[in-house]
């Protein structure tokens, strides 16, 4: 076992892991994060995206013991149902989101474009949502949703 | 679940290496993202060391004329380095078409040498950049040519108390360079052609021309006869078809006849009719 110490969604967390376990297991098993979901657990699916310093990491294929010391961001950290975030808004707003089983993965992939590039065009959208599969939506909403949230994020700041 | 193994976290390169050379069953990890697929399909391991927090094995540095890579660069930041981008630019751009976003924020050049894959995108442009890699371990080190350390598809002479080191590269400033690759979709998608050029002419003549081709062969190789062909030579259709036509015969004679070879091998005719011919 192992205790790791990082920060989650801006909370300082330690919490003990065992050496084989990936992060994706240690935030739904150990942490009660289950905004991360499983599914390949091979790197090819992208619903398991968490940021660790910001930018998207697949979290199946990531050891927890690689986020000690580490900033990690899960979708809980944009916004509750309270206040959802203008990406989650949108997200609604356009029909991007019918089964949600891409859902936080797409949005963090999203959130990480908006953090380096505040006015992405459709082929920045497209790259960096390339390591997340939606088998609903084809793709169209969430491309728009993305470009309604930065010309919000924009007019916002 | 992930088969069960001891991991160390080591911060200097001495404790990586003290450990692989003392533990039974030991293997390093850098991002991942071969070794967890492979740990998840049953390669079992007792320890895992992680080398990702050595500083010394992380960042880039251009001294001479010489790029020194560290092993656990990423491809995203290959793919976005400055010194990258202006002394080996097709291997900034080899590295930022890997797999996906969060594939080049986790996968390390080191982890894409040693996983040695035929379809690995960064070979290709590195065995153009003559790439030396060191390999260290406890009490000593050894330098051997990138193309002498893949002996069969995924498969290295590096041994397993060994921890592959700074990776250098020789810039090719002046050289028209690039690097085209084939693959069913874009993303997730392994290369199913690859073609990494350098090529340097004056007024027409090809000075010098550096090509390698990946996922033809089972290891990417130099096309080193169509280099010495072409070099000195006036760039002409002729000399060009005849340069196409020794790189296919070299496949075939590495690789015998494939299937795929139907659709790959006039595919790779075009885009080297294309290189050669200035584009
Ligand atoms: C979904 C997906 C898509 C991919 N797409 C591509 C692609 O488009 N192109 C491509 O080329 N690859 C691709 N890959 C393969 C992989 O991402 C790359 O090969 C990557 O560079 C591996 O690096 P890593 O740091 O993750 O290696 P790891 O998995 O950490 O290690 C791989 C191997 O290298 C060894 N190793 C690593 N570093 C060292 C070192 N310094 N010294 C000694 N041994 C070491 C490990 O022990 C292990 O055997 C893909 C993988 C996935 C899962
Ligand atoms: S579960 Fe991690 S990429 Fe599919
Ligand atoms: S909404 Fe169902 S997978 Fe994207």
């Amino acid at each position: 076992m192992k205790t790791i110490s990082f920060i989650l969604n801006g909370k300082k967390t330690v919490v003990e892991v065992r050496d084989s376990e990936t992060l994706l297991y240690a935030l739904r098993e150990r942490l009660g994060i289950t905004s991360v979901k499983e599914g390949c657990e091979i790197g090819e699916c992208g619903t398991c995206t968490v940021l660790i310093d910001d930018e998207p990491h697949y979290s199946c294929m990531t050891l927890a013991s690689k986020a000690n010391g580490s900033d990690v961001k899960t979708v809980e950290f944009l916004g509750t149902a309270d206040l959802l975030h203008p990406l989650q808004e949108a997200f609604i707003n356009s029909g991007a989101v019918q089964c949600g089983y891409c859902t936080p993965g797409m949005l963090l992939s999203a959130y990480s474009l908006l953090l380096k590039n505040k006015d992405p065009d459709t082929d920045d959208i497209r790259e960096a949502i390339s390591g997340n599969l939606c088998r609903c939506t084809g793709y169209i909403q969430i491309v728009e949703a993305i470009k309604d949230a930065a010309g919000l994020c924009k007019h916002n700041s | 679940m992930l088969p069960d193994f001891a991991s160390i976290i080591a911060e200097t390169k001495e404790e990586a290496l003290s450990c692989l050379s003392s533990l039974e069953r030991a293997k390093v990890i850098a991002g991942g993202t071969d070794l967890m697929v492979k740990m998840r399909s049953g390669e079992r391991y007792d320890h895992i060391i992680d080398i990702t927090n050595i500083r010394e094995l992380d960042g880039i540095a251009v001294k001479d004329g010489v790029v020194v890579i560290g092993p656990v660069a990423t491809h995203a930041r290959l793919g976005s380095d400055a010194a990258i981008r202006e002394n080996a630019p097709g291997l900034a751009l080899a590295c930022s078409l890997v797999g996906s976003p969060q594939i080049r924020n986790m996968g390390t050049i080191g982890g894409n040498i040693v996983n040695a894959s035929p379809a690995a995108d960064s070979i290709p442009p590195m065995l153009i950049h003559d790439a030396m890699l060191t390999l260290e371990s406890k009490g000593s080190s050894r330098k051997v040519r990138l193309e002498d350390i893949i002996v069969a598809p995924y498969k290295t002479s590096i041994n397993t108390r060994e921890l592959l080191g700074p990776v250098e590269i020789t810039s090719l400033k002046g050289y028209r360079e690039g690097y085209f690759r084939v693959a069913k979709r874009a993303t997730w998608a392994i290369s199913r052609l690859s073609v990494a050029w350098a090529i340097s002419e004056e007024e027409g003549t090809f000075k010098d021309v550096k090509l390698a081709i990946g996922s033809c062969t089972p290891m990417p190789f130099r096309a080193v006869k169509v280099e010495g062909l072409l070099r000195g030579e006036k760039r002409q259709p002729g000399i060009i078809a005849e340069a196409v036509r020794i790189a296919l015969e070299e496949i075939k004679l590495i690789s015998g006849i494939r299937p795929s070879f139907a659709y790959k091998l006039p595919v790779l005719r075009g885009i080297l009719e294309n290189v050669l011919g200035g584009e």
